[in-house]
């Protein structure tokens, strides 16, 4: 098997001074609709599942099955690029390390997912390093959200990874760099990533690393089709 | 031709207790077949008329299909009804399989649920167009936009709205049809009368949103409509056409919405069943051709073409067998002779009937489409029937394998040629039930899909068949299957006087790929003569009925054979057998065999407010919780969980949770039995063989 750090769009990640997000903390990946963060944020649970990690994905969009089977496809981009051949290998990992909570209608809010995760940690002792949050409304959700997802990255010793959409449209962005709608929340926020794309493929950059903006080297370039990272380019 | 246009074979399929039976009843009061109205559980005590066994009148479930007919403005429509509980699924299937397309009964309050879901997957596999009805819109709670949603997310549904509520829960009292843009109330006694009127004008903004929405998706299967939509002349035949392209096309799903019990919204269903679902002739059935290999052939639903029909139910009728079939092909007389092509034996067409729940109508001829009964006919469920110009069968059905088993002996004499006629009756019915003779305890067993599976037929026994029968205790069906490669090399000789037997025979047994037998000949030069290669193959079929490790079945085997000698006198087939036999037992246990046991895709549904108890169960019988679901205030929870550990969870559930979470469970994959409990379960075994040696 190859190695799936030399691919995976955490690779980016190598820019950062952390050369991670760390528990307790938030990341986030904005972009337009249909650029491909879900694929990215799935690409990221792969990175954990891969290090034997347990996650939680959270769907507020998507039923479970549907989120599984975004897994599967790109699980088969991964075992051709990887030349992965052990089927039954991932899917143990799978059934071990990942957990899908999906909210549909409107049913999610904190105090439930802080219950599930007591419970999935009380009743089935599974303790989760990550949780994936795709389909958050960033444009209407409180501050208060991502004040208690910070909350409760620190009282469940988490890192949270979310997905954040923007719009052609709406070109605001804040002194530092940091387009809407995550303009106003950059202070909770400790990763921002954007994924930007171009005629040329689709790149990842980093705009935000912990306390840092500005930074030097912060771009990245994925395939277009496999969302996995292909050469590094300065800006 | 065009008589056949105008049939429409449907099923109604749903979650249980969505109210299919309901909706039935109505629509038979509707269509003139019956002239009053029972309710499932009402209070007359008659229970409704597609209920016809007792059984299911007194459960108030619907337990085995019935087929029914009625006529709608022209239309013939053969309706079956199927059981919504998941033990009873190859009724389901049955049904699925016969039928041109389907109403999916939704529940306002209970919107999709686990049942749903999985009625869908099979309605998905046999290629079944539907509509949906989101039927108790009158009930408190009652949500059918919520519903609509989930059958967008859970299911992916292009769901698109053909009507919208007048009022909700206690205040429903119509709907706006979103193609004529009119209101329909339902008077009179029982909702017979359908006054059409103006929309209530604090709803026509609405409408006229949701008929946007609907335009927007049909016209995506119709240029006429887009092309009207841009022109303004959007008429309501173009959109029935648009909505019936992608219906046909599984592309789009109609919603219609009603409450069955208060008699709303039925007769609008029937219309969308005559406007939307397929005629026999708009779906492409197969048969398999058997004179050409199997060969997939297209049936035309010609009249006038040889017959081609299939045996998909058959009932006990106190007149004798009864049993419903669906004619793809040509037409039928009575006093014709048809061939079964799995046996090869004629039969004539006695009685003909047309089936009407449990009444009958006599007919002298039946043509392609039609689903009709015939009367005195020894077949068995999925028999295909031909002229005998054909050798065709239609693609066999998906059939489950059982995964719990019990024994049963009867309490006397008279209840033991009783149990006999009832097992060897329900053999022929139901294709996932399965009977036989415990050869070493001589006790009889009989294996099916889940406990409720087998507690229906031994009450069956009881009351259709006067056979008292005593049960054990529920058993888990556990495969055995190889874990690596292991090579044999075996003679089987004996020449002492007389004719001799002589075989030898070598190779290698590994795991195949998937869970099926595979037998691989490589033998060259013809040292094994290639008459006796079936014989060895036939030797290591009969050691797959009972594994060496506990003696369950074997599954997932793949033998090669490479060498072998052979004796130009003493050879023979029964040698060569015999010789695999050894080969079997020689390589076997070296070829680490371990013992798997069924695992069941279980799904919990639930108020929220019990997910941690609904965890905690699953966890404590060795259940993988694969997701958890939240909708509203409800919490579906979906796991894999070893059916060992399910028995008696019904029981478990109720009290974890108040009586108010349900579950569902069907059979998923095999896995490996983990190695303690492998031990426990040999020592069980072992114990029990003692104790039936003991005088």
């Amino acid at each position: 098997m190859k190695d799936f750090d030399s691919i995976s769009p955490l690779k980016i990640l190598e820019k950062s001074s952390n050369r991670a997000l760390g528990a307790g903390h938030l990341g986030v990946l904005v972009a337009r609709a249909g650029v491909g963060k879900t694929a990215c944020l799935i690409h990221i649970a792969f990175d954990k599942i891969f290090r034997r990690e347990r996650l939680v994905h959270i769907s507020l969009e998507e039923g479970p099955e549907k989120v599984a089977s975004y897994y599967d496809v790109i699980y088969t981009d991964l075992s051709k690029a990887l030349d992965l051949r052990e089927d039954d290998a991932y899917r143990f990992l799978m059934e071990r390390n990942r957990m899908i909570l999906a909210y549909l209608n409107q049913s999610f809010d904190m105090t439930r997912l802080e219950t599930s995760l007591t419970n999935l940690r009380e009743r089935l002792d599974f303790r989760p390093r990550t949780l994936i949050i795709d389909g958050l409304d960033f444009e209407h959700a409180e501050r208060q959200v991502f004040e208690g997802l910070r909350e409760m990255a620190e009282a469940f010793e988490v890192e949270i990874w979310l997905s954040a959409l923007s719009h052609r449209h709406i070109t605001e962005v804040n002194e530092r760099g940091i387009p809407y709608p995550c303009h106003r929340l950059d202070d909770i926020l400790s990763i921002i990533i954007q994924l930007q794309p171009e005629p040329s493929g689709i790149y990842l950059k980093l705009l935000k690393d912990h306390d840092r903006y500005d930074i030097p080297e912060n771009r990245m370039k994925l395939d277009p089709h496999t969302f996995l990272a292909l050469d590094v380019t300065s800006q | 031709m065009n008589e056949i246009l105008n049939v429409r074979n449907i099923g109604i399929s749903a979650h249980i207790d969505s109210g299919k039976t309901t909706l039935t009843e109505r629509i038979l009061y509707y269509t003139k077949r019956i002239f009053a109205i029972h309710e499932v559980k009402g209070k007359d005590g008659v229970g409704a008329t597609m209920d016809s066994m007792e059984l299911e009148r007194e459960r108030g479930i619907t337990i085995a299909s019935a087929a029914t007919h009625c006529e709608w403005k022209g239309h013939r429509v053969n309706i079956i009804d199927t059981p919504g509980h998941v033990d009873f699924t190859i009724e389901v299937e049955r049904a699925l399989r016969v039928m041109d397309g389907a109403v999916l009964i939704l529940c306002s309050v209970g919107g999709v649920q686990s049942q749903s879901i999985t009625v869908d997957r099979q309605m998905n596999r046999y290629e079944v167009p539907r509509i949906a009805f989101i039927n108790k819109c009158d009930r408190s709670g009652a949500d059918p936009y919520k519903v609509v949603d989930q059958l967008r997310q859970k299911l992916n549904h292009n769901a698109v709205l053909m009507q919208i509520p007048i009022g909700l829960e206690a205040d429903f009292r119509g709907v706006v049809d979103l193609v004529s843009m009119k209101a329909l109330y339902f008077e009179g006694t029982h909702g017979d009368d359908v006054r059409v009127g103006a929309i209530p004008e604090s709803m026509k903004e609405e409408a006229t949103a949701k008929r946007e929405e609907l335009l927007d998706a049909a016209s995506m299967f119709s240029d006429e409509l887009m092309e009207a939509i841009f022109e303004d002349s959007v008429t309501e035949e173009r959109i029935h056409d648009a909505v019936r392209k992608g219906t046909l096309s599984r592309m789009l799903t109609p919603v219609f919405l009603g409450s069955a019990y208060k008699n709303i919204g039925v007769q609008p269903v029937l219309d969308g069943v005559n406007q939307y679902l397929p005629s026999p002739a708009d779906v492409e059935n197969r048969a398999l051709d058997l004179d050409r290999d199997e060969a997939e052939v297209s049936l035309e639903t010609d009249p006038a073409l040889p017959v081609v029909a299939l045996a998909f139910k058959l009932e006990v009728t106190p007149y004798g067998q009864l049993t419903y079939l669906r004619i793809y092909q040509g037409a039928l007389k009575k006093g014709y002779d048809l061939i079964i092509t799995r046996t090869g034996k004629k039969i004539k067409v006695g009685r003909l009937v047309r089936m009407h729940a449990d009444q009958m109508e006599d007919l002298t001829s039946a043509q392609a489409g039609d689903i009709i009964a015939l009367f005195g006919v020894e077949c068995y469920s999925g028999d295909t029937f031909t002229d005998g110009g054909l050798n065709y069968s239609m693609s066999s059905m998906f059939v489950p394998a059982p995964v719990i088993s019990l024994t049963i002996s009867p309490e006397d004499n008279k209840s033991q040629n009783n149990m006999s006629k009832a097992l060897n009756r329900f053999i022929r019915e139901d294709p996932t039930f399965r009977s036989y003779v415990d050869e070493e305890s001589g006790e009889t067993i009989i294996s099916g899909m889940g406990e409720l599976h087998l507690e229906v037929y031994v009450e069956r026994m009881r009351r259709e068949f006067g056979a008292d029968v005593t049960t054990g205790i529920p058993q888990v069906a556990y495969r055995e299957a190889i874990t690596r490669q292991a090579a044999f090399d075996y003679m089987h000789k004996k020449q002492t006087g007389g004719s001799g037997q002589f075989g030898r025979v070598a190779g290698f047994m590994e795991p195949s790929e998937d869970a099926s037998y595979a037998f691989v000949n490589q033998i060259k030069g013809g040292v094994i003569p290639t008459e006796y290669i079936p014989a060895v193959d036939k030797g290591f079929q009969t050691c797959l009925q009972k594994g060496l490790s506990l003696g369950f079945p074997v599954v997932g085997m793949k033998i090669t054979i490479n060498d072998g000698k052979s004796h130009s006198v003493d050879s023979s087939e029964m040698a060569f057998t015999q010789a695999a036999i050894g080969a079997f037992k020689q390589a076997y246990l070296k070829a680490g065999p371990v013992i798997l046991e069924p695992i069941m895709k279980v799904s919990v549904e639930g108020p929220s407010e019990f997910q941690g108890n609904v965890m905690g169960s699953i966890n404590q019988r060795r259940g993988l919780i694969t997701s958890s679901t939240e909708d509203g205030s409800f919490t579906a929870v979906e796991a894999e969980v070893p059916l060992a550990e399910m028995f008696g969870y019904a029981t478990v559930l109720r009290s974890l949770t108040q009586g108010k979470a349900e579950f569902t469970m069907e059979f998923s994959k095999y896995a490996k039995l983990p190695e303690a409990l492998a031990e426990e379960l040999k020592s069980k075994l072992s114990q029990r063989k003692k104790g039936e040696k003991k005088p």
